[in-house]
């Protein structure tokens, strides 16, 4: 039946060690050997592209070894070739952060959410100039992301990083790669909600200064203004919707 | 070299797919885009790489269609699987074909996946009615999700799978048959399959009905020191890929050619010049064709 030659086929490619049972259903020893390398070379090829300085710090056989174990739960589920760093990227970082130093885990959360921003899907499109009173669109390629240390800063030093935290956004830019601005810890918190978009500007504001008790003064508002002009100026605020009346 | 005038304006007009297309591919889209190689009609692309995704993807995309006619060639909805298919994905791609206006599209008639899980290769299929019956009625259902005609195209494979090499056409043409559907035949696939089961590449050609054929591919292969050949889309064309396309053409007509150029991606400049040599045989075999 063909399913279970899938399966085999599946269990050829993937498990750690392919059984002598699957390469004798399937019918040639050697040449499914070869199937099995094929297969696993092009998904390294695209883990390795989508993490390189992650290989670089932990080097090319312990990434080799947990992609082995990823791939052993039975290989990729997303149909986009794109996206199988991702999945081996949410399989890994858990164990990175259990049993690697501690700025690993930020350093491959620090590149899959680079090469995420890079791929991410088109802009919705905004019907509205941005302003206080409409609800923002944030363009689909912003990422706000949360690390303990700066391992944005390279190059990655030889003893690695000391414990700083950073909050970074990162967005995809008019070269399409990803870039990042550094934001305190109120501005994370504007444009996350913004990223929600279910408050308008003005109720966002005045919501997220209660939270971090701060005052809505000149002061504040003319930094306001400054982050969102940054924020226009590298499209990461498109524009906004009209609040339903 | 940039592309004007009446030829470019007529050829964009009515959106013609013929003569010889090249694969887009982020590696060579710089330079393709902006040049815009008058020798090249119309481009052929992946929709996995472009659904739901902005970016660099996107804007080659918009830069290509500007002046080429896009077909496009899937990955993901391989023929030969057993689970049902993602109804969601297939909605999403019907909408992404239907915007692109393409004339056809086409699926390769492999195993893409087992399960929920995706080899991100094209692994064979066992020649069996079973196998048969499961490709042609998936053949059918992306068909009609999609709206447009479906062309199946042939793989290569590495392991044996039938009783003789030529069992792979007859594979072939029956899944073809029960699903009245096209071919997208790849000669470089027929080559490589004929020197690693040893049959005559011709003889394959001459069991395939001419009429269902709506596009061909070349492309080069990697021959391993052991003598296998792989499919890797990483070489230049060789003679042999090129004499079995003259063949082929001389049989089934002026049928758009793709040159595929997937890894290991040269200047511009040496795909253009397998442009060149593609034309010529195009020209001289369906002239050869027209007069006979
Ligand atoms: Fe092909």
């Amino acid at each position: 039946m063909l399913a279970d030659t899938a399966k085999a086929m599946q269990r050829v490619c993937f498990d750690s060690e392919p059984s002598e049972a699957d390469l004798e259903l399937l019918g040639s020893r050697e040449r499914w050997l070869v199937y099995r390398s094929l297969v696993r070379t092009r998904l390294v090829g695209v883990i390795e592209a989508a993490l390189p300085r992650t290989k670089a710090a932990i080097g090319h056989e312990s990434l080799g070894r947990i992609i082995d174990e990823w791939l052993s739960t039975g290989g990729p589920r997303t149909r986009y070739f794109r996206n199988v760093p991702n999945e081996l990227a949410n399989f890994a970082i858990p164990m990175w952060r259990d049993t690697a130093e501690p700025w690993i885990a930020d350093l491959a959360r620090y590149e899959i959410t680079s090469w995420s921003v890079r791929h991410a899907p088109p802009n919705r499109i905004s019907d509205a100039a941005f302003s206080f009173e409409v609800r923002p669109v944030v363009a689909t390629a912003v990422a706000v992301l949360r690390l303990d240390h700066r391992v944005n800063e390279t190059p990655t030093p030889e003893d690695g990083y000391e414990r700083d935290p950073v909050i970074l956004c990162i967005h995809r830019n008019q070269e399409h790669r990803a870039s990042h601005l550094v934001l305190n810890p109120l501005a994370a918190d504007l444009l996350e909600a913004w990223q929600r978009g279910d408050e308008t500007v003005s109720e966002s504001v005045h919501r997220v200064a209660a939270t971090h008790d701060t005052q809505i003064s000149p002061a504040f508002i003319e930094k306001l203004s400054t982050l969102i002009t940054t924020f226009i100026h590298r499209g990461i605020l498109l524009g906004g919707h009209a609040p339903p009346s | 070299m940039r592309r004007r005038g009446f030829s470019f304006e007529s050829r964009v007009m009515d959106r013609e797919v013929t003569g010889i297309g090249i694969g887009l591919r982020y590696d060579l889209a710089v330079e393709l885009l902006e040049r815009r190689p008058e020798t090249v009609s119309w481009v052929e692309i992946h929709p996995e790489n472009y659904v739901d995704r902005g970016g660099r993807y996107q804007e080659m995309l918009d830069l290509a269609r500007r002046d080429w006619p896009v077909i496009t060639h899937g990955l993901s909805t391989c023929l030969g699987a057993v689970e049902p298919f993602d109804a969601g994905y297939l909605a999403q791609l019907g909408d992404f074909l239907r915007e692109l206006e393409i004339p056809w599209h086409s699926e390769h008639l492999c195993l893409g996946q087992a399960g929920d899980r995706f080899f991100h290769d094209l692994l064979p299929l066992p020649f069996t009615e079973e196998a048969a019956t499961i490709a042609s009625q998936r053949l059918a259902e992306v068909r009609d999700a999609i709206g447009a005609p479906l062309a199946l195209e042939n793989v290569s494979y590495y392991a044996p799978q039938g009783t003789n090499g030529l069992a792979e056409v007859d594979f072939v043409v029956e899944v073809l048959e029960r699903a009245d559907a096209k071919l997208l035949l790849d000669v470089n696939n027929i080559y490589v399959n004929s020197r690693n089961f040893d049959f005559d590449p011709k003889a394959y050609i001459d069991k395939i009905p001419r009429e269902r054929v709506v596009q061909i591919h070349v492309a080069g292969h990697h021959v391993r020191d052991d003598g296998l050949r792989i499919d890797t889309h990483g070489q230049p064309v060789p003679d042999d890929v090129y004499d079995l396309l003259s063949y082929t053409l001389q049989k089934v007509g002026a049928v758009p050619v793709l040159l595929e150029r997937d890894n290991n991606i040269p200047p511009l400049d040496e795909l253009l010049s397998e442009v060149d040599t593609l034309w010529s045989i195009y020209r001289s075999a369906t002239e050869v064709t027209r007069a006979g």
